[in-house]
């Protein structure tokens, strides 16, 4: 089976004060399709670097970005925004609702200035992660889970390949966290990828296939069978 | 791969989720508020997020909006006063600009006008203008033990001059006087009323209106006779009275040119060139006054600038989200800018309702007319304040719109 999205030697270097600093060196990485795998390792190994390319929000330095087999590494702002929208979920470690939208109005957020509007799939999304009694509400009515769970339906609500999950627990109690976890977890048994970074090693136990980051390299996978 | 559909999601809604407790539940009533929110925030994203993120901070949105509306408040109030002063100072002006007074020029030993000088007047004039001769002098007016010194005029056509308050002007004036209101109210005369004039008496036929505006030929304290009453059978005067001051300086020209070609037999005295250089005056004052308006409209358009700049940088990691969910750059510059169009409509629109209560104001407490003060030419300057208003919050959305738009939705999200 094919990727769903794919690095293919991907370099990702920052020019800062002190020199180049190479963030991500040539990393091969890919996703199969109802796969999750979590990517770990200790702060400044890359995590973020790799989500961001990933999530299509940043481009290499060098090597490919693959969404669906195609090459996606040098689209235009508009093109990447286009691919993120129709293809990719996001799900933050703060949450990112927008406090003045209620929670079905945040899960649209999205589809905010499509012509044709997202109908009910907001209100289904939301009764699916448990908050079809939340719609009305505001971020500031709602729980760190119930925000989280709002933000998984916001991932949703575009019908994505994949979700991209970025410390996902990192602001939710251990119980809270294992039941987003639950949440994500299902959201793979429909067929949807799922990415985590993290440094959480509740999350690995959820994930079906981990791989380490040590300094920008894949420094080690465990679980899961190659495709 | 396959797109997943709603239908292939198999697990129970809130079977683990489900409500914590009923306390945050909207009441029954709220939904069909909800509704229109709803359709409002469908149909107009851009407009009601704008409104929802001016009201997270009211104090700071209302100052930037109170900013705004001075600013439209100063160009607006400015520019009418100015308008109404114009105005005010044409009606005072009247037909000063318009007429010309040609008299013998007695330096050169012309005593009066002949009649052939008034037919070479009446020529030159031109046939759009009216030539009126005119007789004047001085006498005591009486009524029974009560008498006024009144000035005289004699002339044979008094309607092309003067307008009556009661009474009518004749066509062709041969018996009776006209009289002037202020000789009217010292001598208590109306219409029908007599007076004694060197010996002689008259029937009052027509009383004069007042006058308000400028003339060469003030009636206030005249009495008006047919011109066959005075014992000089040559006038003293003419007045020409154009449709316009240019008229009017053209007439005084030819009036010059044909009558003073060998000697100058008369001084020709027309004020159109002065009323055209107060007009001149008056423009440049209304330009003067709206420049100063227009000043503290930029300095509220600086302040909408810093307003928008504050918000978006407070906001950055929301609208870095919405570029990561799929918000396009150009969503985002119209995002802010709504934001900016919101606080400009809305000071604009609350500067002209305040201009033009000022106006109406002006109108209660000053000595200025009605027409003066609703006349349509005030209308132009809250609209045309308005529309700066607008403008100058857009331009000053611009670049922080701007700014929020192109930063990296990786950068934002870094914090």
């Amino acid at each position: 089976m094919d990727p769903i999205l794919e690095l293919d030697g991907a370099t990702k270097t920052y020019r800062t004060g002190a020199g180049k600093v190479v963030a991500l060196d040539a990393v091969d990485f890919g996703v199969d399709p109802g796969e999750s795998v979590a990517v770990v390792g200790p702060s400044g190994s890359g995590k973020s670097t790799m989500l961001n390319l990933l999530g299509l929000l940043d481009a290499p330095t060098s090597g490919v970005t693959r969404l669906e087999g195609r090459d996606v590494t040098d689209l235009t702002d508009r093109e990447r925004t286009t691919a993120r929208k129709e293809s990719v979920g996001f799900v933050f470690q703060d949450f990112f609702l927008i406090p003045t939208l209620s929670a079905r109005e945040n899960v649209e957020v999205p589809t905010m200035f499509d012509r044709a509007g997202p109908g009910d799939r907001a209100v289904d999304l939301l009764e699916r992660v448990g908050l079809g009694d939340r719609l009305d509400h505001y971020p500031d009515e709602l729980s760190g889970g119930q925000k989280q769970r709002v933000a998984i339906a916001r991932a949703l609500i575009n019908d994505p390949d994949v979700v991209l999950a970025d410390e996902p627990t990192g602001n939710l109690d251990r119980e809270t966290g294992r039941q987003v976890l639950e949440e994500l977890d299902r959201v793979r048994e429909t067929g949807v990828s799922v990415v985590l970074v993290t440094h959480d090693p509740l999350v690995t136990e959820y994930a079906g296939r981990s791989v380490r980051l040590v300094d920008g390299r894949v420094a080690r996978e465990t679980g899961g069978v190659e495709a | 791969m396959a797109s997943v559909g709603v239908d292939r999601w198999d697990w129970r809604p809130g079977d683990r989720f489900g409500p914590a407790d009923d306390s945050n539940e909207p009441g029954t009533g709220g939904n069909r508020t909800v509704s229109v929110r709803r359709t409002l925030y469908r149909r107009f994203p851009a407009v009601v997020l704008a409104r929802r993120n001016l009201s997270r901070n009211r104090l700071r949105s209302a100052l930037s909006v109170l900013g705004i509306a001075i600013g439209v408040l100063a160009i607006a109030t400015l520019g009418m006063f100015g308008n109404v002063l114009q105005l005010a100072a044409a009606q005072s002006l009247g037909g000063l600009g318009n007429q010309v007074i040609v008299n013998p020029n007695q330096d050169a030993g012309v005593e009066s006008l002949s009649d052939r000088d008034l037919r070479e007047i009446d020529r030159a004039a031109g046939e759009d203008a009216t030539v009126v001769p005119v007789k004047t002098g001085g006498a005591l007016v009486e009524r029974g033990s009560e008498g006024t010194f009144a000035q005289l005029y004699g002339t044979a056509t008094p309607g092309a001059l003067f307008e009556a308050r009661s009474g009518e002007l004749p066509e062709r004036h041969r018996q009776g006087v006209i009289v002037g209101p202020d000789v009217a109210e010292s001598l208590d005369l109306r219409v029908g009323s007599t007076v004694e004039i060197e010996g002689n008496e008259y029937r009052v036929v027509a009383v004069l209106a007042d006058t308000d505006s400028i003339t060469p030929v003030r009636p206030d304290n005249a009495v008006i006779l047919p011109p066959d009453e005075f014992r000089s059978d040559e006038f003293d005067q003419a007045i020409v009275q154009a449709d316009s001051g240019r008229e009017a300086a053209a007439a005084a020209d030819r009036i010059r040119g044909r009558l003073n070609a060998r000697q100058d037999r008369v001084s020709v005295f027309e004020l159109s060139s002065v009323v055209s250089r107060i007009d001149e005056f008056f423009d440049l004052l209304s330009g003067f006054l709206v420049g100063i308006g227009a000043v503290s409209l930029l300095v509220a358009g600086v302040s909408i600038l810093n307003i928008m700049f504050v918000t978006t940088v407070e906001r950055r990691e929301e609208i870095g989200v919405m570029r990561a969910v799929g918000i396009q750059r150009v969503q985002v510059l119209k995002l802010v800018l709504a934001e900016a169009a919101v606080l400009g409509a809305v000071g604009s629109l609350l500067g002209a309702v305040a201009s033009v209560a000022i106006l109406l104001g002006l109108y209660e407490f000053t000595v200025l007319e009605l027409s003066v003060v609703l006349h349509p030419s005030n209308a132009v300057y809250p609209l045309v304040a308005v529309a700066f208003g607008l403008g100058t919050s857009l331009l000053s959305g611009i670049y922080p719109a701007y700014r929020a738009a192109t930063d990296r939705p990786v950068d934002a999200l870094r914090g």
